[in-house]
């Protein structure tokens, strides 16, 4: 088996009083795409600054092909980073921007030249070689930064949150740019984020951190169908969560008991609560059906309709049970177009017992 | 705070001594405490030090300090350079806010900022010949006054007068004094401004009911700039005041430049620091003083 | 805001005034240097080269303008290595003493010049370099560095936060990052600062009069003129002067100007 990477070995990082980020614990293997995604102050920045060198840790080791990084200093370290603001040298033209790395290491002028203006070129900007950065657009730019970092061919690339500062559309492009060089150079990339959206359609595996801790990581499928907890339930994707007391545990289910009723999921891969512990589960809103006709199977909740919510081809309803909370569906349109909530007054909401998603105690 | 303060990057990877740290951190360090705290504690200790056989000797006694102090031309010397300075300061500040008034709210941004670059280049540039050249247009057969006989007026006496010191202290000042008070209008919320108008207030009401105490702090300091500058210069009143009766610099001039009682200087010099010490702090206090209750 | 016509005319007269009273001393110099009354009044005499000629013909001030070109020269390098050096600690370092370490710097243009002179007169007396060209370029280097500071550090506070760390992410240890980022970024301001100090030391008369001696620099010569009689090679040397400050000023404010322009 091939050893990872890089490896997070219960890194802890303080500034003065203040734990930015706190036993982290994670690999990274050879030509994998990670995403590290969560909402701002969750530590993703702080935890890809440690990989750079740009911060030490305070506790813990980082490792690079086994080999503990925490001493070394920054410059010496070959994790090229394409920061958020570019951070593209103003006083030199694009071509010069790129070779700098290059002249780093001691590459000769000529060869310097030749790969800047090869990548320049596999970027399509060369026609925009000896232009000043501040003429490029937001775009080129962009590329260049990209450049920048992979003409010195490293092993692993950071990008911290790069497509922040583009206009939408660009972004969608330059997602694809990147995830179909990733492929092509087979490099690992790491990418910070706070999207949802950039993280699951790039990556093939995502780190999901909040408040410096990590909650999940998996795949963005895995992530998705089965988050691990409340945080990672309600930041990523739609999803209904109820909770209530535990009532009844067994082999390898338990049932949970709340103001919307009595419902029995499967435990997968968390403990058995204890009785009378509060427990939540999890109905992801594109699993979970509607009918106005109260439907004959186990788990049902009948609801009245608040709202929907087009976009495109998929609405999401908002629901209201009895006990007030909001309840959310998600189907085709076309579906919806079949059936007719206007005259209906209570609408109900159920799923298959395989739907619902355990995700343990508080 | 937020993950992303790069800001908050010091250092790359741990090192505990940097020596590139310490080679731009401390050379100032060094050469300021050699070279301008040295030099001021010497003047102070200076103050104490005596002259025997017109050689100064490092000593500590009081003599000096009792002459100069129990002299009445060392205080009016100083009622002077005071009264000098203040004049000066209240003369400048009010020419120069009409002017200021006007870069601050009557022009655009960019003449605005010709005007300063304008203001800037007298301001570093050589004072000394302009007073020089302010001594011939003031003299009684100068410029001023053959124009003016062609008016039939005159001639005026200028030279050697508190007004010609004046002049002075404003040619020291003035283009800073406009730039700091032009900085300090065109800072304010302009959006009061229109408010007080919208609320019945007249144009030149406005100015000290609204605009003034809003812009308070940037013209006390202006004011404190300019006092001090005028307190502690020589040039003027000497080539153009006349230098009789003398303010402090000259006081410190004279001693110096005619023999070694350098230690009576040091007094003058350190009574001087004092006082503008305390007028920068009153000022400061001044100016960023909060109104209570 | 209601708009006075009359106002508005006033207001842009007083302006043109002030400018007039600012500027007054500085033009009178120059057309008396040309003319050729002993005494400079109006009417004007005839144009005349014949005070040029005196000054450039005077050894002396051939000396005093060599004394003054190695002053500001010596002292703009100083002054814009200490400026810088101090400007990159206050930019990257934070550390306890840092209020204290920056009074240090920026406290001298507060004192007021007389005083300087003679606490420096009595300084290098006792350090025993009183009278030399050195003392004065140490004086004027302490008091001009902190403009120098207050230049670099505004550039430097305009720069990408990341801009250096992005060099070391490259490759570069901190000393390479100085030389090829950062220097090359605060270019302008080095200039402007370079020109600014110059021109600051090149005036300078309080300091330069008690502290050099007899190796006197040009603003000394004309303190010494201007204390005898009414001289008119003041005006002719006055308009090298005014010429000379002018320009580095005024490359210095230029240079600035036009970098930031052109980074947005």
């Amino acid at each position: 088996m091939v050893a990872p990477l890089v490896e997070f070995r219960s890194v802890v990082k303080r500034f003065d009083d203040f734990v930015a980020v706190e036993d982290v614990n994670f690999t990274i293997d050879a030509g994998e795409f990670v995403a590290i995604m969560g909402p701002s102050g969750c530590g993703k920045t702080t935890t890809l600054r440690m990989l750079a060198g740009l911060e030490a840790p305070s506790e813990g080791n980082i490792l690079m092909d086994g080999r503990v990084m925490n001493d070394v200093p920054a410059h010496e370290r070959d994790t090229p980073l394409v920061w958020q603001s570019l951070a593209l040298f103003p006083f030199l033209t694009a071509r010069e921007n790129v070779e700098f790395g290059l002249q780093m290491r001691g590459v000769g002028a000529a060869e310097c030249r030749r790969r800047a203006l090869e990548w320049l070129d596999r970027m399509e900007i060369s026609e925009f070689a000896e232009r000043d950065i501040a003429s490029l657009s937001g775009g080129q730019k962009q590329r260049v930064a990209l450049a920048r970092s992979l003409v010195i061919e490293p092993r692993i690339l950071l990008l911290d949150e790069p497509l922040s500062a583009l206009d939408a559309n660009l972004v969608i492009r330059m997602q694809s740019v990147l995830t179909k060089l990733q492929r092509e150079l087979g490099i690992t990339f790491v990418y910070v984020t706070h999207s949802q959206s950039e993280a699951f359609a790039m990556a093939d595996r995502v780190v999901i951190m909040s408040r410096g801790h990590i909650s999940q990581i998996g795949s963005p499928k895995d992530i998705y169908r089965a988050p691990a907890n409340r945080f990672v339930a309600e930041f990523v994707g739609r999803n209904n969560i109820i909770s209530g007391a535990v009532t009844k545990t067994a082999a390898k289910t338990v049932t949970i008991e709340g103001s919307l009723g009595s419902f029995t999921v499967q435990t997968g891969q968390h403990d058995a609560p204890r009785k009378g512990d509060v427990a939540r589960f999890v109905v992801a809103a594109d699993l979970a059906q509607i009918s106005v006709k109260k439907p004959n199977s186990g788990n049902v909740i009948p609801c009245s309709l608040i709202s929907e919510e087009f976009i495109g081809s998929v609405v999401t309803l908002f629901l209201e049970a009895e006990d007030g909370s909001e309840l959310k569906v998600q189907l085709q349109e076309r579906e919806l177009s079949k059936m007719n909530l206007k005259s209906a007054t209570t609408i109900y909401l159920s799923w298959a017992d395989e739907h619902g998603h355990y995700i343990g105690v508080d | 705070m937020t993950d992303s303060d790069p800001s908050r990057s010091t250092a790359p990877a741990v090192k505990t001594f940097s020596l590139f740290k310490q080679t731009f951190r401390l050379p100032i360090v060094l050469w300021q405490s050699l070279f301008f705290i040295g030099p001021l504690c010497f003047m102070v200790a200076m103050s104490f030090f005596i002259v025997r056989n017109y050689r100064m000797q490092e000593d500590f006694v009081m003599k000096n300090w009792a002459k100069m102090l129990g002299r009445d031309y060392f205080w009016d010397s100083y009622f002077l350079t005071w009264g000098l300075a203040g004049i000066g300061t209240i003369v400048t500040m009010t020419v120069a806010f009409p002017a200021a008034y006007t870069l601050a709210f009557k022009v655009s941004e960019s003449v605005r900022r010709w005007a300063i670059f304008m203001l800037i280049i007298p301001f570093f540039t050589s004072y000394l010949v302009r007073i020089f050249s302010w001594y011939v247009i003031l003299a009684e057969s100068g410029v001023i006054n053959a124009g003016l006989s062609y008016l039939g007026l005159g001639p005026f006496v200028m030279l050697n007068t508190k007004f010609g010191t004046v002049v002075g202290y404003m040619t020291l000042t003035l283009p800073l004094v406009i730039i700091l008070q032009t900085f300090a209008l065109s800072n304010i919320d302009r959006s009061l401004v229109e408010a007080a108008f919208n609320l019945g207030c007249r144009p030149f009401r406005t100015i000290y009911r609204v605009i003034l105490p809003m812009a308070r702090t940037g013209l006390i300091i202006a004011a404190v700039f300019c006092f001090i500058l005028s307190f502690g210069d020589f040039v003027s009143p000497y080539y153009l005041g006349g230098s009789k009766p003398p303010t402090l610099p000259i006081l410190i001039v004279d001693t110096v430049k005619s023999g070694q009682q350098w230690p009576r200087a040091a007094v003058v010099a350190v009574v001087m620091m004092v006082t503008l010490f305390v007028v920068a702090f009153a000022g400061i206090m001044a100016a960023y003083r909060r109104r209570v209750g | 805001m209601t708009d006075n016509r009359t106002l508005r005319w006033f207001l842009f007269a007083y302006l043109a005034l002030v400018f007039v009273f600012i500027f007054a001393p500085i033009f009178f110099s120059v057309v008396f240097s040309f003319n050729s009354d002993r005494f400079p009044t109006i009417p004007l005499g005839s144009f005349t080269l014949k005070w040029y000629q005196t000054v450039w013909n005077d050894p002396d001030v051939w000396e005093a303008a060599r004394t003054s070109l190695t002053v500001s020269l010596s002292t703009a390098t100083i002054a814009t290595a200490l400026g810088f050096a101090t400007a990159y600690t206050d930019y990257r370092y934070s550390f306890r003493l840092k209020p204290i370490y920056l009074g240090l710097v920026l406290l001298p243009p507060t004192i007021p010049l007389i005083i300087m002179a003679l606490a420096m007169l009595a300084w290098f007396a006792k350090l025993g370099i009183s009278g030399q060209v050195m003392s004065i370029i140490i004086a004027h280097s302490v008091l001009t560095a902190p403009f120098a500071m207050a230049i670099i550090r505004l550039r430097l506070s305009q720069m990408d936060p990341s801009l250096e760390a992005a060099a070391w992410n490259l490759g570069a240890n901190e000393w390479s990052a100085m030389r090829r980022v950062i220097v090359p970024f605060c270019r302008p301001a080095i200039i402007s600062s370079f020109c600014l100090t110059a021109a600051v030391s090149f005036d300078e008369f309080a300091i330069s009069w008690f502290v050099s001696g007899l190796n006197k620099t040009i603003p000394v010569i004309i303190l010494e003129i201007v204390t005898g009689n009414i001289d008119p090679q003041v005006n002719a040397i006055g308009s090298f002067v005014f010429l000379v400050s002018m320009t580095l000023v005024i490359i210095a404010q230029v240079v600035l100007m036009t970098r930031r322009k052109k980074e947005n």
